[in-house]
C-alpha cells in the first residue's frame, strides 16, 4: 500500500523571469515547503538514506530548451546536502512528466525496495517569450511533422481534436458543442478563483467572453479554439512525498490517503494516426478511455465511487473527451454533463475544483504532480476554499502530447470504497 | 444589488478602468460620463481586463445626460480631480438625482469624506463613501472603503461585501484619516526616501537612494523612481495633505525636500512630463541615455552604477532561493548604505503597525493595504523575517524581494 503524506505547490501566479530567480530557488521553495506542510525534514532525509530507503524522482518536460538545463536528477543536490547519495532521476513524457515519475516512486514502494519517495515535477516556462515557447512545446508531438515551423502548434492540434469530435458524432450540434466548451473554460476560472495558488485567481472571464471567439481579446489560435479554450504558460513545482505501509506504521503516523489505482496507456504519437486508430470505439480517445478503465480494474472502483476529478484540460477539446472517457457520461454525450452543472464546482461530479490547466495554470512538466496533490487534498480535506464536500476517492487524468501518454491515478481514503 | 453603475470622470485613467472593473466583475451596466462623451474609453477599458465581452455594459456619456444616468443608477462613483472644491460641486449635482437607496462614492485617495458629506443634503450623508482604488485596478486587487461619520454598519458590510465577492477586491475599512491607508504608509515611506536622497546629495542623491531601496528590498519599483512614476505634484498633493492634518510621531516625514518643491515650480513633474528627478534623454542617432536629477548641481547626469557589498549578495542569494542568508547579509552589514536601508524598512514596518492601528483599527489591515496596493512586501510578513517577529500575515514574503540586477 502506497501512502500520500502531503506536498506543496508554488504559487502558480509568480513570474520566475520577474524575480531574477533560477531553478534552484524555485526546487528549494517547493520541497521546503512540501517537508513543512508533511512534518518531515532534511534530517529525516539522512538517516533514511543511510539505509537506502528514500529516493527522489524529478518529472520534467523539457527544461534543456526553456533554461538550458539537463541532468535534472542530479539537480537536487544543489538544493539541499541532505540529497547527497539519494538515488535520484528524471522523468519525462512531456505534459505527463510528473505522472510518470510518480508511477516510478509509487512503484518502488510497492515492491519494497523503498519506503520513502520525494516527487518533484516543475517547468519554467516564462524565460522565454511566446513564440519560442509554443515551438518548444512542439517537441510533445511529432516535431518534424506536427511542430517545426508551425506556429503554437499544440493549439491547432487540439482545435484538430475538437473536428473530430465533431466528426465522430455527426449529431453533436456544433453550436452546442463550442458553447460546451466555453462553459467548460468558464467553470475553469470560476474555480481558480477559490484557489490562493492558481494563477488566474484574478482575471476576469465570464461565458459571453469565452463563447465569442474571434476578436481581439479572444483571438482564435487554432482551428475553431480561441485564447480562452487555452490553458496558461506558467512558471511552477510541485512537490509530493509518498511512503510506505511500514513507514507509516515505524512513525506511527495517522495517514489515511492511499494510492487506490493507476492506468497508463500510449495512444500513437502523431494526430492523423491518433484518430484513424479510433475508427472502431465509441470514444475519440480510446486510449485515455483504456487507461481511465485499466485504474477502475486495479482500485476495483467504478465512476460512481469517484467524489471529484482533476482533469487535463490543456484545452476545453481534452477537458470535453474525458468526460466520456471518465464514464461520466455516454460518449458522444458530455455536453450534458456540461449543460447540467454536475462537472461544475457544486455538481455531483466536479472537475477541476482546483481550476485545472486553464484556470490554475500548467507549467507541463508539474501538473501530473499537482493534479496529484489536489486529489489528495480533496481527500484529506486540505482544500480550503476549494474544498468538495464529502470526497473519499478523487481521480486525476494527465496527459501528454495531443493525448498520447495517459496517465489516471486514483487517490482515497484508506477504510473507504 | 448594484446593477446599474455611472462614473463620473470615465475618461481620465482611473475612471476608464474602474469602469471596467465595475462591468466585468461587477457585471453592472455602467455609464461612462464625462465633460465630453468618452467614446476612446470604452476601448481602453475592454483592454484593461482584456475582455470584449464588457462592451455592451460601457455606455458613453456626456454630462448632459448626468441627471438619466444618476437617475437610474445604484451606484455612482466619481473620479473627478483631486480637489475639494470640484469633488463637492460634483457630488452635490449628484444628490438630486440620486435615487433612495443608492450610493454615493469618491474615488478620492485621501481627502476627507466627512468633509465633502457635511456639504451633501442631510438624507444622503448616510450613503456618501470614499471608495478608493488602486492603479491599475486589474492587477492592484486592494480597495480602501472609507466611511464618515455617517455611515452605518448595514451599509459598510454592504458594500465591502460587494466589493469583496463581486468585485474580487482585497477590501480594507478606513476611518476618515488623510490619506487613509496605503497612502498614509506608501508615500510617507517614499518622502522619505525623498528626503534620504537629499540628506545624502554628496553621495549621489536619488540614484544613491534608488539603488539601496531597489526591488531586492521587496518592492516593484524604488522609492524615487515610483515618485517619478505617478507624479511629482501627486506626490506633493499628498504630503501636503499629510503635513496640514496629520500631527503624528513621523510629522517630519511629511516634508517635502527643497529640491522636489523646485522641480514641481519648474513643472518637471516626472514621466508624464518627460522629465522629473529622472529624464529620457533621445540621443542624436535615436538612441535613449537614462539621466537623474543632480541635487546639487540641479543638473541632470548619467546614472551611477552603485555596487553596494550588502545589495549584491542579497541579489545572489535571492537568485538561490536563500532568503534567510540574504535577511543575514543585510542585518550583518555595518556600511552606511545597509544602515540606511535597515533604518528605513524597520521605520515603515513600525509606522505600518501604527497607522494600521489607527485608520482600521487592526495591524493586518497594513499588510493588505501594502501587499495588494503597492505590491512591496506587506509590513507584518518584513518583520517576520527581519526581527523574527511572529506575526500572522497571509502573505508569503518570498515573491516580493526580486533577485533582478
Amino acid at each position: 500500500m502506497v501512502h500520500i503524506l502531503g506536498g506543496a505547490q508554488t504559487d502558480f501566479e509568480r513570474n520566475w523571469k520577474k524575480e531574477g530567480k533560477n531553478l534552484v530557488a524555485l526546487l528549494k521553495e517547493v520541497i521546503n515547503d512540501a517537508f513543512k506542510e508533511t512534518g518531515f525534514s532534511f534530517d529525516e532525509l539522512i538517516r533514511l538514506n543511510k539505509d537506502n530507503r528514500v529516493e527522489a524522482f524529478v518529472g520534467n518536460f523539457i527544461a534543456e530548451d526553456y533554461i538550458d538545463q539537463g541532468h535534472l536528477g542530479a539537480f537536487l543536490t544543489e538544493v539541499n546536502e541532505a540529497f547527497y547519495g539519494i538515488p535520484s532521476a528524471r522523468y519525462e513524457a512531456a505534459c505527463a512528466s510528473s505522472s510518470v515519475a510518480l508511477d516510478a516512486a509509487i512503484t518502488k514502494i510497492k515492491v519494497g525496495e523503498i519506503d520513502v519517495a520525494i516527487v518533484v515535477g516543475f517547468e519554467i516556462m516564462k524565460y522565454v517569450d511566446s513564440k519560442v515557447g509554443g515551438d518548444i512545446l512542439g517537441r510533445a508531438a511529432y516535431y518534424e511533422k506536427e511542430g517545426k515551423g508551425i506556429d503554437l502548434p499544440f493549439p491547432k492540434l487540439f482545435g484538430r481534436l475538437a473536428d473530430a469530435i465533431l466528426d465522430k458524432y455527426p449529431e453533436l450540434d456544433e453550436k452546442r458543442f463550442m458553447d460546451a466548451l466555453a462553459k467548460i473554460a468558464v467553470i475553469n476560472y470560476e474555480n481558480a478563483k477559490r484557489n490562493p495558488n492558481a494563477q488566474t485567481r484574478k482575471w476576469f472571464m465570464n461565458y459571453e467572453q469565452a463563447s465569442n471567439r474571434g476578436n481581439d481579446t479572444n483571438q482564435l489560435v487554432g482551428g475553431r479554439l480561441a485564447i480562452s479554450d487555452c490553458s496558461q504558460v506558467t512558471d511552477g513545482a510541485c512537490c509530493v512525498i509518498l511512503c510506505s505501509e511500514r513507514y507509516i506504521k515505524e512513525k506511527d503516523l495517522n495517514n489515511n490517503v492511499i494510492v487506490k489505482g493507476y492506468g497508463h496507456r500510449n495512444a500513437p504519437l502523431l494526430f492523423d494516426k491518433k484518430i484513424k486508430d479510433n475508427a472502431d470505439s465509441e470514444y475519440v480517445l480510446p486510449w485515455t478511455r483504456q487507461a481511465v478503465l485499466d485504474a477502475y480494474r486495479r482500485s476495483g472502483l467504478t465512476v460512481n465511487d469517484i467524489d471529484v476529478f482533476e482533469t487535463h484540460d490543456c484545452f476545453t477539446s481534452s477537458e470535453y473527451a474525458a468526460i466520456s472517457a471518465f464514464g461520466i457520461t455516454a460518449p458522444g454525450k458530455e455536453f450534458e454533463a456540461i449543460e447540467n452543472g454536475t462537472i461544475s464546482f457544486t455538481g455531483t461530479k466536479p472537475i477541476n475544483p482546483s481550476g485545472g490547466l486553464i484556470g490554475c495554470g500548467h507549467p507541463v512538466g508539474a501538473s501530473g504532480a499537482r493534479m496529484f496533490l489536489d486529489c489528495y487534498k480533496q481527500v484529506a480535506c486540505k482544500a480550503g476554499q476549494y474544498q468538495v464536500k464529502n470526497v473519499k476517492n478523487a481521480m486525476m487524468l494527465n496527459i501528454g502530447g495531443s493525448a498520447t501518454t495517459n496517465y489516471v491515478f486514483i487517490l482515497g481514503a484508506k477504510d473507504e470504497r | 444589488m448594484i446593477k446599474t453603475v455611472t462614473v463620473i470622470g470615465a475618461g481620465g485613467a482611473m475612471g476608464c478602468n474602474i469602469s471596467a472593473i465595475f462591468a466585468s466583475f461587477g457585471a453592472a451596466k455602467v455609464y461612462m460620463l464625462d465633460i465630453e462623451k468618452p467614446i476612446n474609453a470604452v476601448e481602453r477599458a475592454i483592454k484593461s481586463v482584456r475582455s470584449e465581452s464588457i462592451r455592451n455594459n460601457l455606455i458613453p456619456v456626456d454630462f448632459s445626460s448626468l441627471k438619466e444616468c444618476v437617475e437610474e443608477s445604484d451606484l455612482v462613483f466619481e473620479s473627478v480631480v483631486e480637489k475639494m472644491d470640484v469633488k463637492k460641486d460634483v457630488a452635490n449635482k449628484c444628490t438630486k438625482y440620486l435615487k433612495d437607496r443608492a450610493f454615493l462614492c469618491t474615488g478620492t485617495s485621501g481627502l476627507s469624506i466627512t468633509e465633502i458629506a457635511n456639504s451633501l443634503p442631510v438624507d444622503v450623508r448616510r450613503r456618501y463613501y470614499g471608495v478608493h482604488f488602486f492603479n491599475p485596478p486589474y492587477s492592484m486587487v486592494l480597495c480602501e472603503l472609507i466611511k464618515s461619520k455617517y455611515s452605518i454598519s448595514e451599509d459598510i458590510a454592504f458594500l465591502s461585501n460587494f466589493l469583496r465577492n463581486q468585485l474580487f477586491r482585497t477590501v480594507v475599512v478606513c476611518e476618515d484619516k488623510p490619506a487613509f491607508i496605503g497612502n498614509r504608509i506608501g508615500f510617507q515611506f517614499i518622502n522619505s526616501a525623498l528626503q534620504l536622497a537629499e540628506k545624502y546629495s554628496q553621495c549621489g542623491g536619488i540614484d544613491y537612494i534608488d539603488s539601496i531601496f531597489g526591488t531586492f528590498t521587496g518592492r516593484l519599483m524604488a522609492p524615487c523612481n515610483t515618485a517619478d512614476f505617478v507624479g511629482l505634484d501627486v506626490h506633493k498633493a499628498i504630503m501636503d495633505n499629510l503635513l496640514l492634518n496629520v500631527d503624528d510621531y513621523e510629522k517630519r516625514s511629511f516634508e517635502l525636500p527643497v529640491y522636489l518643491k523646485e522641480l514641481v515650480g519648474n513643472k518637471k513633474l516626472g514621466r508624464k512630463t518627460g522629465e522629473g528627478l529622472f529624464k529620457l534623454q533621445i540621443n542624436e542617432d535615436g538612441t535613449k541615455t537614462p539621466l537623474v536629477y543632480d541635487i546639487l548641481t540641479k543638473q541632470y547626469r548619467l546614472k551611477n552604477k552603485y555596487k553596494f557589498g550588502f545589495a549584491e549578495k542579497m541579489k545572489a542569494y535571492f537568485q538561490n532561493g536563500d532568503y534567510d542568508l540574504a535577511f543575514e547579509a543585510l542585518k550583518k552589514d555595518d556600511s552606511q548604505e545597509a544602515l540606511i536601508c535597515r533604518d528605513l524598512l524597520k521605520r515603515y514596518i513600525d509606522y505600518s503597525i501604527f497607522v494600521g492601528k489607527e485608520v482600521c483599527n487592526d495591524i493586518y489591515s497594513a499588510d493588505d493595504a501594502m501587499a495588494t496596493g503597492f505590491g512591496w512586501c506587506p509590513p507584518l510578513a518584513l518583520s517576520n523575517v527581519l526581527f523574527g517577529t511572529n506575526y500572522s500575515t497571509k502573505y508569503d514574503f518570498r515573491s516580493f524581494f526580486k533577485a533582478v540586477k
